[in-house]
């Protein structure tokens, strides 16, 4: 059986693509590359996640806080593999809308279908 | 001591300081990023050589002295995995990138902001030479990444200029959604297998190949396919190099494409997936992946980018974008020897078809940086680069006509200049596997050739009103050019010497048929 | 090593080549100068071209050579398929994406199908 989070991963990015497929505004271009992000991120880090023994995972790595004897600890390293995928996530985020703010000002619209001055 | 580390913290630390250096006065911005990209093609040279003489693949572990964890078995640290092919193309990256910074000191001098151009520069040489050292696959993510963003930023720099803007919103929106997909397929690959490590996905992968593992290797291939600009997906190249700075434009065509897309799709594909340790397997009845599949779709790849890439560079009127059609056609070649290399592994035809690529890798890097940056002295001095208003130039500008010469002869594959030993041995090695792909080589050629005639008869034609009161660029434009024109020369000439001494390891380091990549790593468990 | 050649002889061939191209120039020189070597009366002779010339189906050429004129035959030969590659390059970000999730495909398909 495939649990759920990783059907709601690939909704997501399925989502993601339609919306890259059939929407034309570059707000929503924008938003449909970090839904196809978030859903990446959320494969990511229910593939850390560990159910023993009917317990729930505690945190990795947390000091301070005592963990009962034979409680799981969920994967670390896909967290800080998520962590540094949003950072990115973030960079190409702030870039898109920078160029989405000047392709405003060249072309005063925001409908990509109307950026098309380079063919052939 | 080491001197793999500081091939990246150099360039980083130069990128970042530059905000500083720039409060001194605007002209230490250039000569800063000069001395910087200087110092790190010394250091890429030292790790080359090193590698070079001992023959070795260099396992550098970052924070610590061994990749393996306490108490347990396998590695958990990031490891950085040098082996002649990645030490050679952190050479030329650094190289051409030297030459860039160098000719952007006269090219960009009319341009403001240019702390942020220096700094991006800077920033896209590290993830390139980032890409091509790394061992560790969520690492080739970052810096792919790396290096994917500060193109997409280059690449718009220009933002008062709508053919920047377009070209940027394209290249950046689709390719970050290849970037997408390659992190997907390292996500499937790391739930599958929970490890990160090249070599030793590579040895978990062959001991139990399944479903998952084809399905993110075809999105990592296909992303990378995407970041090479092979047709279908090649769109976004011949937009967005032409929109970008001349001197960008030479290192998006020259070393981009190179170290995020074919070096990447070649280190996956021998690294990870390696074809003779999935033949081997299956020798023995053993579940494992039929990598030739994967070699007919490069190869397939392969010859509709050479095909289509050269011709549409053909009916181009742009000088540019004609140039970046071209390099479409050339990656066809790159990627046509890498598909010969997969699927007749371990032969000797496999191998000349290896080191043809790699020394295509290499050539292309050198020629597309020298037409580029013609094509950036002409837009410099005449001002457009629209060629039907740039007939007769030759008389006007006497060295960049030569040194184009030098450059369309080589990339056409006139001996006997440097262009003409890798694709000569691309030829022959499809020659040799089967004479359909030689066909479609020439063919892909004989468009080429047209393409370049174009420009060379415009540039040799009667003078137009445009350029009769142009003159050369001046030095810090000349001196790059007249490097890279040496340097083809001097590849032409030592052709086979160069093959026979570099290439050929290079190439059988890369195809490590006896399983170096992973021996590198296995290494330090059977020690500790 | 693989091949019978060296760079050398192909540096002869190419000196040998340049003397040739060296003579041709100088004798189509003599052979298309006007009366006079500067000014009114001189034809220009640089490649192949002669200005006062006019061919019939070729009056475009007449005048200073442009980019749009060189290779005119080869491209015209095939202009079908120049056409359908030129009408491909839409220009729509859409169209992009598309081929991107083609090519994944492709891969994708044939790699599960005969992986």
């Amino acid at each position: 059986m495939i649990a759920f989070q990783f059907v709601t991963a690939f909704l997501m990015i399925f989502m993601g693509l339609y919306a890259f497929l059939y929407k034309r505004n570059l707000i929503k271009l924008i938003l449909a590359l970090n839904l196809v992000d978030a859903g990446i991120h959320l494969l990511l880090i229910s593939l850390g996640y560990r159910l023993e023994n009917g317990l729930l995972p505690t945190a990795p790595i947390y000091t301070g806080y005592e963990t009962l004897k034979g409680t799981p600890m969920v994967g670390p390293i896909p967290q800080a593999l998520v962590l540094t995928s949003i950072v990115i996530g973030v960079c190409v985020l702030s870039l898109a809308m920078a160029l989405t703010v000047n392709a405003y000002q060249q072309y005063e619209t925001l409908d990509v279908s109307k950026l098309r001055r380079l063919r052939g | 001591m080491n001197v793999l580390p500081w091939v990246i913290i150099t360039p980083l630390f130069g990128a970042f300081s530059m905000p500083v250096i720039s409060l001194l006065g605007g002209k230490f911005r250039g000569h800063w990023a000069v001395i910087v990209s200087g110092l790190t093609l010394g250091i890429a040279a030292k790790v080359f050589y090193t590698i070079w003489k001992s023959n070795e693949i260099l396992v550098y572990t970052l924070g610590d002295t061994n990749p393996i964890g306490n108490g347990v078995k396998f590695p958990i640290r990031i490891i950085w995995e040098v082996d002649l092919f990645g030490a050679l193309l952190a050479l030329t990256v650094t190289f051409v990138s030297f030459l860039a910074i160098l000719y952007s000191l006269e090219y960009m001098k009319h341009d403001t902001g240019l702390d942020k151009y220096y700094a991006l520069t800077l920033v896209l040489e590290l993830g390139m030479i980032g890409i091509v050292i790394t061992g560790d696959i969520f690492n080739f993510y970052v810096f792919l990444e790396i290096m994917s963003i500060a193109s997409y930023a280059l690449v718009a720099f220009r933002n008062d200029t709508w053919e920047g803007i377009e070209a940027g919103v394209k290249y950046m929106f689709v390719g970050s959604l290849a970037s997408s997909f390659i992190l997907l397929g390292i996500a499937l690959l790391y739930g599958q297998y929970g490890t990160l490590t090249m070599a030793y996905l590579a040895m978990k992968i062959a001991e139990n190949p399944t479903l998952i593992s084809k399905v993110a290797l075809a999105f990592l291939v296909g992303g990378l396919l995407f970041k090479s600009g092979a047709v279908p997906v090649h769109m976004w190249l011949s937009d967005a190099h032409p929109a970008a700075p001349s001197s960008i434009s030479a290192m998006l065509s020259g070393l981009v494409i190179k170290a995020g897309g074919v070096y990447a799709i070649a280190r996956i594909i021998f690294g990870i997936f390696n074809p003779g340790l999935h033949s081997y397997l299956k020798a023995f009845d053993m579940p494992a992946l039929n990598l030739n599949t994967l070699g007919w779709i490069i190869i397939f790849f392969a010859c509709l980018t050479l095909v289509i890439g050269n011709a549409m560079a053909v009916v181009q009127n742009d000088m540019k974008r004609l140039f970046a059609f071209s390099s479409v056609g050339q990656i066809g070649y790159i990627l046509l020897g890498f598909g010969i290399g997969i699927v007749a592994y371990g032969d000797k035809i496999g191998e000349i078809a290896l080191t043809g690529a790699v020394y295509h890798i290499v050539n292309h890097a050198v020629i597309k940086g020298l037409l580029f940056f013609i094509a950036g002295a002409v837009i410099h001095q005449v001002g457009t680069k629209n060629l039907n208003e740039l007939s007769g130039l030759a008389r006007r500008m006497p060295f960049t006509t030569l040194s184009f010469i030098i450059g369309a002869a080589a990339i056409i594959g006139l001996p006997p200049l440097n262009g003409f030993a890798s694709k000569w041995l691309i030829y022959e090695s499809s020659a040799m596997y089967n004479p359909i792909l030689a066909v479609i080589a020439v063919i892909g050629t004989v468009f080429s050739l047209a393409a370049y005639t174009r420009v060379l008869f415009t540039f040799l034609g009667v003078e137009s009103e445009k350029v009769k009161m142009v003159k050369e660029p001046g030095n810090a434009m000349i001196v790059p050019m007249l490097v890279l024109v040496i340097i083809i020369l001097v590849m032409g000439i030592l052709s086979w010497q160069i093959s026979d001494k570099i290439m050929l390891p290079t190439a059988k380091m890369l195809e490590q048929l006896n399983g170096e990549y992973i021996m590198a790593l296995l290494k330090f468990i059977g020690g500790g | 090593m693989f091949g019978y050649w060296d760079a050398l002889y192909f540096i002869y061939a190419f000196i040998i080549g340049l003397l040739i191209s060296y003579l041709l120039m100088k004798w189509a020189e003599k052979a298309s100068v006007g009366t006079r070597k500067e000014g009114d009366g001189s034809k220009i002779y640089i490649s192949g071209e002669d200005q006062d010339k006019v061919i019939p189906q070729f009056e475009h050429l007449q005048g200073y050579f442009t980019g749009r004129h060189v290779m005119w035959g080869f491209i015209r030969g095939i202009n079908k398929m120049f056409l359908t590659f030129r009408r491909e390059h839409t220009g729509l970000l859409t169209d992009y994406v598309s081929y991107l999730l083609i090519t994944v495909a492709i891969v994708l398909g044939v790699m599960v199908i005969w992986g």
